[in-house]
């Protein structure tokens, strides 16, 4: 083969992969891409490094009612069985619209791990959030691999929210490093501004200011 | 209240809005009592930094009282003086425990917009922009200043607002600019741009050892001022004037140990290159005319640092990178990490080694804010620093705006 036809992803001595688990970032020594988007299945995985102890943020992530205060857009979630839970999510800025759907917790190590799928209802989906310490006690690792079907949650949240899917699970775990590490999630609605004209409106949405900001411990002039 | 607002490109207004209210628990409301107009917001003004958007309050450059406080606000109450510093940290995250504090992680509430142009999101800034927060600014007469706890100087002494003002930012970044060029005693530093942060560096240099200062502008009031502090200044628009010589045969050939670029991203040239970045920014081709960094990465000597307080902002052409490489240079740059330099420098103005206040010129009222842009801008009258009294009428602030009445300090 000539020289200039080689490619930089040949690898014919290259030992075979070690096989992703969940939300892992590496196995065996190996870094792992975060699974590829196929068959109507999105993924996406994003972490954080928070400045608090694995078994701290695992117990925030795990109370399920204080949800609503750090994911966008949740209404409310009811726990309706050992490992199940009902949720509720606002679809539409502008009106009381909301999809529902059922959870069930398939994987619950306390300190390290837990994971979900849907089990009915509007949205179908399944997620996991690991908690490992960061190398020599600068904190703990949250790391999130998000799985959905390109179903009526996505197409949904994309209309009326006017955030990509993937981008409000980042912004999710950034939510929920904000909450823990100072009590609060930073925001700017509901602050003065002069008028905006008609792009200024429109740019909004772009910004993703157009998704009210989760409330976290907010002191209320919130709009 | 009023509020002075970027309504588009070389457009701004004075405007009735809301008043400010508190959002999170770590607010506080503040009743402002000086503000200030920062040559970077002129990057602003000029449309040089995206995601501004009509309707955005000015300014990042504030002080004044404590009008109210949220409920985890521990360390401040009502009727407290302070300075806020320009850049936002919750002192929390790993960033702010290592003081890099202008790299605070959950302060941006649309990090998203600024990760996307570069990888990661440093903190919020009042008023510049929504990349860099969205926060609504200070040149107004009140204004909510997030984590409370964090940034915000308590103010004890009776020093006057104008001494102490500029610990917002300017004071600091100068001061941040010097300390990074690592000035070893006796060094020969070379400082582009006499503007604020440029006559803050260079009397930050003196502080810090440099035996000899050497300032580059083209401004007679601003080279005044800063031979009025010690330095020896170069004005590059005279005829026979060329930089790299000038710097060459004031270091014995060797060139300065540390160079400090204090104009950033809108810098003028008469050469070619000028005319080259005029007109590539003009077509979109390239947002930034790097014109003092590519001279300043000539002029450093070999090993020598360059320190950059100067605003860029995007993608930057014809860097001479070879040059930085082949003579070993080290470059440090960014964002002020204010809340680690706001209480020493206070220190400094209180035992009376630095009065910031004889900068200003102009005392304005906010009605006068929108004009004063343009004249900052043009380099009118004489301008070397902007203070807005967001409280006074026209009357009160005309008796003070002649500049030879404004003037004191160090002259």
């Amino acid at each position: 083969m000539a020289v200039t036809s080689s490619t930089l992803t040949e690898k014919p001595h290259a030992a075979e992969l070690p096989r992703a688990e969940g939300a892992s970032v590496m196995v065996d020594g190996w870094y792992m891409p975060p699974p590829e988007d196929k068959d109507g299945r999105l993924w996406q995985r994003t972490t954080a490094l928070v400045q608090a102890e694995p078994v701290e943020l695992y117990e925030a992530w795990r109370d399920l009612r204080s949800i609503p205060l750090w994911q966008e857009q949740v209404v409310s979630v009811t726990e309706t069985g050992a490992s199940t839970s009902h949720w509720v999510m606002r679809t539409d800025t502008s009106s009381d619209k909301t999809v529902e759907w059922d959870s069930e917790i398939l994987a619950d190590e306390p300190g390290k791990r837990i994971a979900w799928r849907t089990i009915g209802g509007d949205v179908d989906q399944a997620g996991e959030v690991i908690f490992e310490p960061a190398p020599k006690g600068n904190g703990t690792f949250v790391t999130v691999l998000q799985e959905f079907k390109m179903g009526k949650l996505a197409s949904m949240w994309e209309t009326f929210v006017g955030r990509n899917p993937k981008q409000a699970v980042i912004e999710n775990l950034r939510h929920f490093k904000a909450f823990a590490e100072t009590g609060e999630i930073p925001r700017t609605q509901g602050q003065p501004h002069g008028p905006r004209g008609t792009v200024g409106d429109m740019k909004k949405g772009m910004y993703g200011e157009k998704i009210p900001t989760p409330p976290g411990s907010s002191v209320g002039g919130v709009s | 209240m009023k509020a002075v607002c970027w309504m588009g490109k070389g457009n701004v207004e004075t405007l009735s809005v809301p008043d400010p209210v508190l959002l999170n628990p770590h607010d506080a409301i503040l009743k402002i009592t000086r503000t200030a107009i920062c040559g970077s917001d002129l990057h602003l003004y000029d449309g040089f930094i995206p995601t501004m958007e009509a309707g955005d309050i000015l300014g990042h450059e504030f002080m004044g009282i404590v009008e109210e406080v949220g409920p985890a606000v521990t360390n401040l109450k009502r009727g407290d003086r302070v300075v806020v510093p320009f850049t936002i940290a919750c002192g929390s995250c790993a960033f702010c425990k290592k003081k890099i504090w202008s790299a605070c992680d959950n302060t941006n509430p649309n990090a998203q917009l600024m990760e996307k142009a570069y990888g990661y999101s440093g903190s919020g800034l009042f008023g510049y922009s929504h990349m860099m927060g969205g926060y609504a600014g200070g040149q107004a007469q009140y204004a909510r200043v997030p984590f409370a706890n964090v940034g915000p100087l308590k103010i004890e002494s009776d020093l006057p607002d104008e001494k102490v003002l500029f610990l917002s930012d300017i004071f600091p970044t100068g001061y941040m600019a010097a300390e990074n060029a690592q000035i070893q005693a006796g060094d020969t530093v070379a400082v582009w741009g006499c503007g604020p942060v440029g006559q803050f560096a260079i009397a930050s240099a003196f502080m810090l050892g440099a035996g000899r200062v050497i300032a580059i502008d083209r401004i007679p009031e601003r080279l005044a001022l800063a031979r009025g502090l010690g330095a020896i200044t170069v004005d590059y628009s005279e005829k026979d004037v060329d930089v790299l010589t000038a710097l060459k045969d004031l270091t014995g050939g060797t060139g300065p140990d540390g160079c400090i670029d204090a104009v950033g991203l809108e810098a003028h040239s008469n050469e070619l290159q000028g005319f080259y970045d005029g007109v590539k920014t003009a077509l979109m081709l390239e947002t930034d005319r790097p014109i003092v960094l590519r001279q300043a990465i000539q002029a450093v000597r070999k090993g020598g640092t360059l320190s950059i307080p100067g605003v860029y902002g995007g993608l930057l052409d014809k860097v001479p990178f070879g040059a930085a490489f082949g003579k070993g240079i080290t470059m440090k740059m960014g964002q002020t990490n204010m809340h680690t330099y706001m209480k020493p420098l206070l220190e400094r103005i209180e035992k009376g080694q630095i009065d910031p206040s004889y900068l200003i010129s102009h005392r304005i009222t906010l009605d006068d804010a929108p004009a004063m842009y343009k004249v900052w801008r043009d380099k009118e009258q004489q301008v070397t620093k902007i203070v807005i009294d967001p409280w006074a009428t026209a009357v009160q602030a005309d008796a003070s705006r002649d500049p030879r009445v404004a003037r004191g300090g160090v002259q």
